[in-house]
């Protein structure tokens, strides 16, 4: 039941696919999320993130410290695009 | 759903307002957010999500979750727990029809 | 075309407004940004009894601060929320506008962890912070019946704000153990924690359960003698001995499924209970709020004491990145005494930079003790350990610079 259980609420991402991304060889948050799209959604992780963190530390040997590469990327808030074009500045890949 | 009357926070005093969710109208009092407004007229199911058609409501409750996102005037993905709720404010759920603009 | 202004914090909250209100009286130049309608923060939420003294209500708190804005002639962009951070500074605003200063304070706060229970997504259930804001800023109850999942200072100072608000609480019980529960599941360092709490629990629930844990007998004894059908704490089952495992409910929530622990900790399953509610909220703890520091290219350190990862900042509140300071729960989870005085700190220090201060060194060291005061009288804990936080990121920090 527990496997079936959301963990990314926006990109509606199970504990089931994460862990099975982590067996699959995924060993780091982004390759978590580049294969799940855990974290990816419109929160842009805020929600999840920390609890992909406790994934890998509870189902690999990287623990939370580690886990956290920290990387966050722009925008880090939606931004509609008629907006960002009025801002004058791209978001950077 | 209304505290009229807090032993500490004393007794309400707002004005009323009216709102329309989904086509039908509610009650609201001027200030409040949208969040709060729907849950005293018990309503709780805010959007039904992409993927899974489930529906969501409030989660955080402050802004950082998205989770409670609506349709307000014709501007999609509002959050309503940070939007204060306006006089004949139109607000709509997402995600109940596959063809939704 | 981007606006200057001598100060841009993000997040008006205790921190960010105690940095507007100090340097605006100063005389700079402040822009205050937040994505809120109105100023105040989780402060807005806040309603206890001070020991000895009158109730502390956040609304107000906020509602004189916001007036002293205003008086200031501090600029709010309210209904803005930042999505990046450009050298050296330009701050992005959602609806296209952009704010330019040498100085920026990070003032966001902190966000909760969530704990992840089969049929945690379902309308009905949040998070519990979000019940303190319906109930305390909005009074609007989060639910009739509601059941409380988590046990730690936040999760029973809102049962107390909602059994005040007259919303009927079934009950306080622990998450079931999962990669996401953890310690918070296990009934043995639950009553470790609540020996933690500070003697000047600002309410009731609290303070009996400092007393509890403090008892050597409780603690020895542990779980096994704690009742398996809980015990009332102010009118609300306090349950050490329960999890609930599902919540349950399709398109609202309807029950939760709880399931008594045995003394070894383990899941008694047979021993399944449907207890109907319409309301669940789940407390899984703070933690701060960084990602903005994160963009604008700040250096982090882990410090578990303060709620993990936060900016790497000196004894001045400044991070790696020069002219970008920090305040309030971004740096680590505490009160919002302590984050206004923090943030009237880095509003003395800003002023000062700014040339603005005639007798700045000692407004500063004011400002410093005043921070410390705070901490020292605090009536919340979140992490009991935080002073011994605090010292280690000083700590960090000097060794970087001595690199």
């Amino acid at each position: 039941m527990i496997q079936n259980m959301l963990i990314c609420r926006c990109e509606e991402v199970l504990l089931a696919d994460i862990v099975a991304s982590i067996e699959n060889g995924a060993g780091t948050l982004k390759a978590i999320k580049m294969e799940t799209r855990a974290g990816m959604g419109i929160c842009q992780g805020r929600t999840c993130r920390m609890l992909l963190e406790q994934v890998m530390d509870f189902h690999t040997d990287i623990n939370v410290q580690e886990a956290n590469n920290l990387s966050y990327n722009n925008p880090v808030r939606p931004i509609s695009l008629a907006n960002l074009s009025r801002s004058g500045k791209d978001s950077e890949p | 759903m209304r505290i009229n009357k807090h032993p500490i926070l004393g007794k309400l005093d707002r004005k009323e307002i009216c709102i329309t969710y989904n086509g039908s109208d509610y009650q609201a009092y001027e200030g409040e957010t949208i969040a709060a407004a729907l849950l005293a007229n018990h309503i709780r199911v805010l959007r039904y999500s992409e993927k899974g058609k489930k529906p969501r409501g409030i989660y955080c409750g402050i802004g950082h979750c998205y989770e409670c996102r609506v349709t307000v005037d014709d501007e999609r993905s509002v959050r309503a727990c940070v939007t204060v709720v306006q006089d004949k404010m139109k607000i709509r759920s997402q995600g109940m029809y596959a063809n939704e603009i | 075309m981007p606006m200057k202004y001598d100060l841009v914090i993000i997040g008006a909250g205790p921190a960010g407004m105690g940095a507007a209100i100090i340097a605006a009286s100063h005389g700079a130049s402040v822009a205050l940004v937040d994505e809120n309608p109105v100023p105040g923060g989780k402060l807005r939420g806040q309603v206890y009894k001070e020991p000895k003294a009158n109730w502390w209500i956040g609304q107000e708190i906020a509602r004189n601060m916001e007036k002293e804005i205003k008086q200031l002639g501090v600029t709010c962009f309210l209904e803005r929320e930042v999505w990046a951070i450009y050298p050296k500074w330009k701050i992005m605003l959602n609806n296209g506008e952009q704010l330019e200063s040498d100085y920026v304070v990070l003032a966001t706060g902190a966000i909760e962890k969530p704990i992840p229970i089969p049929g945690w997504t379902t309308p009905g259930v949040m998070a519990i912070g979000a019940a303190q804001v319906m109930a305390n800023i909005h009074r609007v109850k989060p639910g009739n019946r509601v059941a409380i999942i988590g046990i730690d200072a936040l999760s029973l100072t809102i049962a107390y704000d909602l059994k005040m608000a007259g919303v009927d609480v079934v009950g306080i019980y622990l998450p079931p153990f999962n990669e996401f529960s953890l310690d918070k599941s296990n009934p043995l360092k639950m009553i470790a924690y609540l020996s933690s709490l500070s003697h000047l629990a600002p309410n009731p629930i609290l303070k009996l359960l400092g007393k509890l844990g403090k008892q050597a007998s409780v603690q020895k004894l542990g779980v096994n003698y704690y009742p398996p059908f809980g015990m009332r704490v102010w009118g609300i089952p306090l349950h050490l001995r329960k999890a609930v495992v599902q919540i349950l409910g399709d398109e609202l929530v309807e029950a939760i499924k709880v399931t008594t622990i045995d003394r070894s900790g383990e899941l008694e399953t047979k021993q399944e209970k449907r207890i109907p509610v319409d309301c669940v909220c789940i407390s899984g703890g703070l933690y701060p709020l960084v990602e903005l520091a994160n963009v604008a290219g700040c250096a982090f350190v882990y410090v578990e004491d303060l709620g993990g990862h936060i900016p790497l900042y000196s004894d001045e509140m400044e991070t790696t990145q020069s002219g970008i300071f920090v305040a309030g729960n971004s740096t680590g989870v505490e009160g919002a005494k302590v984050a206004m005085a923090q943030g009237e700190l880095v509003g003395a220090i800003i002023s000062n930079r700014l040339g603005l201060l005639k007798h700045g060194t000692e407004l500063i060291k004011q400002a410093k003790e005043k921070v410390n005061v705070a901490r020292k009288n605090a009536v919340i804990k979140f992490h009991p350990t935080i002073e011994s936080g605090r010292e280690k990121v000083l700590h960090l920090w000097n060794e970087k610079a001595v690199k």
